[in-house]
């Protein structure tokens, strides 16, 4: 449970906890895209080399990021072979039916397994070591320019902040549901597939309900201590840039720069 | 059920839709089925948000809940713009069919079928094209025999769903 109160945080004072949550999540967005600017073997070293320089700078034990790759190392195997045998051009080594192994595709399933591994290990550098919190305030500061398409952002940003709240509180009492409709007699594991349709309305319903009774009891709550409008208001949590910040700023130049210099045009 | 005549005020539209945000969060991480075709329940919080409130915030709840589950869980495969818009057309569809609209089976239907085309199958497999480079036929094919069994489970899954939400009346 704490788990997931906390989220995949883990507590650290190295270099990159001291960078602004903006900057970390820009520099992991941007990164994402820059991967597209790697198309070879000297551009994936490079990438490969920065995305690893983030992972050493955040101090933490490698399993960390073992366990952000774990649950995925299947797919990407597999989708890697599938790259290998569909892919055609160059060299061909072996050939069966619709199926063929040619220089080509080997290369290509290679990049394909860096990227997908670089991807994920730089956005598991990025939840690890900023608090939830942080990274939702950095996102509403992301979607600020939006104003000027009269998209409603203050209210975007409250409904972030809510839902943020209300995970940990509503994933207790969704196991609480559970082991109140288990304890008299409801199964949500087994019987066929209507039967475990079913099975899915007691406990939805309930939470349904007091989602219901919780909206209202908070919007009281929230009025009667002055909420009128999003708009016009003070912030109280306020981020702030540091020095830190440009060496995510430089880290990101450099990258881009290497990439554009290296990469066959 | 109309959730305007239970939820009078504009901000108790909002909270609440915060509160299915994370009610949908909270499904994703849950999932029932074999481990060949497992069935994730997150469906069922866009299914909530198209139903509830609309096209236009339910595709924004949408867009919220990728954003928070990324922050909290960090996004399965890298953080990617491409999943937060696949996760705002969900319910966007969802909502083109249901919101205000009576439960009926078709509408069910129509709306899960055309979630597994466009979003499932068209967006989600040319992300992954965009964003690993990998072969668009390749991933289609690695994806499509799942996206074919998956579908009738949701539509049934949503019909009993819809049907007990749509039956909530609170009283205070």
């Amino acid at each position: 449970m704490s788990k997931i109160i906390v989220g995949r945080y883990i507590p650290g004072d190295s270099l990159i906890y001291k960078m602004d949550p903006r900057s970390k999540l820009l520099v992991t967005i941007l990164f994402i895209l820059a991967i597209f600017l790697a198309n070879n073997s000297i551009t994936y070293a490079i990438v490969t080399i920065f995305c690893f320089l983030a992972v050493i700078a955040t101090g933490l034990n490698a399993k960390v990021f073992w366990d952000g790759v774990k649950p995925l190392i299947g797919l990407i195997f597999f989708t890697s072979l599938l790259q290998l045998f569909f892919m055609t051009g160059g060299h061909i080594y072996w050939h069966w039916w619709i199926f063929s192994l040619s220089s080509y595709g080997l290369i290509n399933a290679i990049y394909i397994f860096i990227r997908f591994t670089l991807i994920i290990l730089i956005s598991t550098v990025m939840t690890v070591t900023t608090m939830p919190l942080e990274i939702a305030d950095a996102m509403e500061w992301l979607l600020k320019p939006l104003k000027l398409f009269k998209v409603p952002v203050d209210k975007i940003a409250l409904v972030i902040s809510i839902a943020l709240r209300f995970v940990p509180t509503l994933f207790d009492e969704t196991l609480k549901i559970m082991n109140a409709q288990r304890s008299r007699g409801a199964d949500f594991n087994d019987g066929g597939l209507i039967q475990r349709a079913k099975a899915i309305t007691p406990i939805l319903v309930p939470l349904f309900i007091h989602s219901l009774e919780t909206a209202i009891d908070l919007s009281t709550a929230m009025e009667s201590r002055g909420y009128r409008s999003s708009e016009g208001r003070t912030r109280y949590r306020v981020l702030s840039w540091s020095k830190y910040d440009l060496i995510a700023l430089i880290y990101f130049v450099l990258l881009v720069g290497l990439l554009l210099i290296f990469r066959t045009h | 059920m109309n959730t305007k005549k239970i939820l009078r005020t504009d901000l108790q539209q909002l909270v609440f839709l915060g509160i299915v945000v994370a009610i949908k969060i909270i499904l994703s991480q849950f999932s029932f089925g074999p481990v060949m075709v497992k069935v994730g329940l997150g469906f069922i919080g866009s299914v909530l948000l198209g139903y509830l409130f609309g096209p236009l915030w339910g595709t924004i709840g949408g867009g919220i809940s990728d954003l928070i589950s990324s922050a909290l869980f960090g996004d399965q495969g890298g953080f990617f713009i491409g999943f937060t818009l696949t996760a705002m057309a969900g319910p966007f569809i969802y909502a083109l069919f249901l919101y205000n609209k009576p439960v009926k089976i078709w509408r069910i239907i129509a709306s899960t079928i055309l979630v597994t085309v466009i979003v499932n199958i068209g967006m989600n497999t040319l992300w992954l094209h965009i964003m690993y480079g990998i072969n668009f036929n390749a991933a289609l094919i690695q994806r499509l025999p799942k996206e074919m069994i998956v579908p009738w489970i949701q539509m049934v899954i949503s019909y009993f769903v819809l049907q007990a939400v749509s039956r909530v009346k609170i009283k205070k």
